[in-house]
């Protein structure tokens, strides 16, 4: 009651009314927003996640920090014990040494081409198969979801000596042998990476086909519907209508299956055994001219080694600073859920 | 209904031949077993369109069921046969496989003294890694869901393990003495490598804290292994910690608005609303865990199984392999299910 006694209306004009009423005092409103233990709470819970999420971004980025500390430091700074992360006598050896010895610019063109290669080829065909589980409802679409569960769930290094045979004697289908001809080595090629990726077979792509699965799932029948009524087919629809709406998702992919393919060690160990091809994932050796063998010897080949691991991802930094975005984005829309 | 949906390819492959004569017998058969002599030209036109987005559903997963009979099924064929055989190399370059039963699984059980000790202390080792993956996952992922200054700055650092940390670099992490020693307070001189680990928590004064409570030592050295293992963890959280981002920006914040109208404090709205509203993504989360623990190429299984196959017995192997893979479905199914009969599934179609 004693509000609206206070409050004052004044008609300005026809359709403005002006209201006047008196405001709690500046001390008062400050000891109820301020002095009271809901707020104490909040300011230490704000504290407390700070704190947690500093400290956790820390424990992510030390590694990262401490490699690139130690990849400009010189033989010397590892047997002087007060060096700790910023080096005395900085020196860009290391990385020379690496680039030139460890023919690094060869290896970065070959591993871009194949990763490239995969990346596209992966997220294409995962969006393809992710549309077909996510839209239709055929027969047997439930069993072959659970086999495409079941690629996912069997480790691919369980399959490694059969996997290296079939790719090592490579028969089209059976046909080659019906028609008396000898098998391809597919070795050292990139053709058992590129085959993997357009069967949807290659490391996670179940993953992949999943994460595309629950967007498609998540995108409403009318908008197709809408396309056939317009007298446009199933394979036109999907081309005009539904890849140009899951461009954000399949950047995800496509940032996934580019960088995990760039880091991968065990197909590209299975497949590339041959010494003429050099890939990023074969470069982590210790050039000749840096291997010497003194007290700091073990610090100083740990460090070559971080160092070969900062050339090998340092595009990916690159990407991932201009990705990074998308990569949530594309997560928070796909409205991946459990059912 | 499905007899008729039967008939259809059958028909099909009559309709080119119209002449009774001409039919192939068994397709006649078929035909005469489905029983419907309809005059094939005609239905052939009328195509229902449940069946034509059937088939654009076949077409769609076609790479996929190309990939799977001719390369993925005869893989998975060849490797269980391989694991009951014995490579004997032939002279000229071949082999040819020999078959011994289950001897691999033998030797791989029974005779290998490590493959045991290896396997369940790697096991021990997950379930432990498993849950605090998962939770950590979680309340990271409701952390970097609330509105605050920097979020997005804090969400870039988060995921960077997602796309840098994985294959080659955790393999380089994996034997890396030279991270441990800036970490710790000794000097860098090659004498601390082999004892310059560095612990976030002493495990000594930690237990000596716990020991008046009467906890048992057992689990304090399990929580102190667990902080240790912190990096170890976080580097393995990045796609859980995505997905359960997703899935909180699903659920829908009129939920927490009444909520707070009612007058639920952030704790009880967490474990009311946001608790049962992600439960299907702990289920998710965790079974992606088991198997990217399981199946990763730094789990120590994993690595001794390839150590044996880098050794030379590569049917062993393939028997620990599969024995290895069979444990993991259980897992995955036990988990599964366990989990199952507490998931709380808002619309239920």
């Amino acid at each position: 009651m004693n509000a609206t006694e206070n409050v004052k209306i004044k008609k300005e004009t026809k359709n403005k009314i002006r209201v006047d009423f008196d405001r709690t005092s500046a001390w008062t409103r400050f000891r109820l927003k301020y002095l009271s233990l809901r707020f104490l709470g909040t300011v230490i819970f704000k504290l407390f996640r700070l704190v947690l999420l500093l400290g956790v971004s820390y424990v992510i980025l030390f590694p990262f920090i401490s490699k690139i500390a130690s990849s400009f430091m010189d033989p010397l700074d590892f047997v002087d014990s007060t060096v700790k992360l910023i080096p005395k006598n900085p020196t860009l050896n290391t990385y020379k040494q690496i680039i030139v010895e460890n023919k690094y610019v060869e290896a970065l063109i070959n591993t871009t081409i194949l990763s490239l290669l995969c990346g596209l080829i992966q997220t294409f065909v995962c969006c393809v198969i992710g549309y077909g589980f996510g839209k239709y409802k055929f027969r047997g679409h439930k069993i072959l979801f659970a086999l495409m569960l079941f690629t996912m769930i069997v480790p691919h290094q369980t399959l490694q000596l059969s996997l290296f045979m079939k790719f090592k004697y490579f028969d089209i289908f059976g046909i080659l042998g019906l028609l008396g001809m000898d098998t391809i080595d597919l070795t050292n090629t990139y053709w058992p990476m590129a085959i993997l990726s357009i069967t949807g077979l290659a490391f996670k792509n179940g993953l992949y086909i999943y994460m595309m699965r629950q967007f498609f799932r998540g995108v409403p029948d009318s908008l197709e519907e809408s396309a056939y009524i317009d007298g446009s087919g199933t394979f036109r629809t999907f081309i005009q209508i539904i890849l140009p709406l899951s461009v954000p998702m399949m950047i995800t992919v496509f940032l996934f299956a580019f960088s995990w393919q760039w880091t991968d060690t065990f197909y590209t160990g299975l497949f590339f055994t041959g010494r003429n091809s050099i890939l990023l994932s074969k470069i982590i050796t210790i050039p000749r001219t840096l291997d010497v063998t003194y007290a700091g010897g073990n610090l100083f080949s740990a460090a070559i080694r971080n160092t070969c691991g900062l050339l090998i991802i340092a595009p990916l930094i690159v990407i991932y600073l201009f990705c990074q975005r998308y990569l949530i984005q594309g997560i928070e829309r796909s409205g991946i859920t459990g059912e | 209904m499905s007899k008729e949906k039967k008939s259809t390819p059958k028909q099909k492959k009559a309709a080119p031949t119209p002449v009774a004569t001409a039919v192939p017998v068994a397709n006649a058969q078929a035909a005469l077993v489905q029983g419907s002599p309809v005059a094939p030209q005609k239905k052939r036109k009328v195509v229902s369109l449940d069946k034509k987005k059937a088939r654009a559903g076949w077409f769609f997963v076609l790479p996929f069921v190309i990939g799977l009979i001719l390369i993925y099924l005869p893989i998975i064929y060849d490797s269980i046969k391989l694991s009951f055989n014995e490579i004997i190399p032939v002279r000229g370059g071949g082999f040819k496989l020999d078959f011994v039963g289950f001897a691999n699984y033998k030797e791989a059980l029974f005779d290998d003294p490590d493959f045991v000790t290896t396997l369940t202390g790697g096991l021990t080792q997950l379930f432990i890694d498993i849950p605090a993956i998962v939770i950590f996952s979680l309340f990271m992922a409701v952390m970097l869901n609330q509105k605050m200054i920097g979020r997005a700055a804090f969400r870039a650092i988060f995921f960077v393990p997602v796309i840098l940390s994985t294959g080659l670099m955790a393999e380089i992490d994996a034997a890396n003495i030279l991270q441990e020693n800036m970490q710790s307070t000794e000097n860098m001189s090659g004498a601390q490598v082999e004892n310059g680990t560095t612990q976030i928590v002493s495990a000594m004064e930690v237990s000596a804290l716990f020991e008046t409570m009467k906890v048992g030592t057992g689990l304090v050295q399990t929580v102190t292994n667990l902080v240790n293992d912190v990096y170890n963890i976080i580097n393995r959280s990045g796609v859980q910690m995505l997905i359960f981002l997703a899935g909180l920006q699903s659920i829908s914040p009129h939920i927490y608005e009444a909520c707070s109208i009612d007058g639920a404090t952030t704790w009880e709205t967490f474990w009311k609303i946001t608790f049962p509203m992600i439960s299907p993504m702990i289920l998710v989360n965790t079974v992606y865990t088991v198997i990217d623990s399981f199946t990763g190429t730094t789990n120590s299984v994993m690595s001794f199984i390839q150590g044996v196959y880098d050794g030379g017995s590569k049917t062993v192997s393939s028997a620990m392999a599969w024995v290895y893979f069979a444990i993991v479905i259980a897992v995955v199914g036990i988990v599964s299910a366990i989990l199952s009969a507490y998931i709380f599934y808002q619309r239920r179609d």
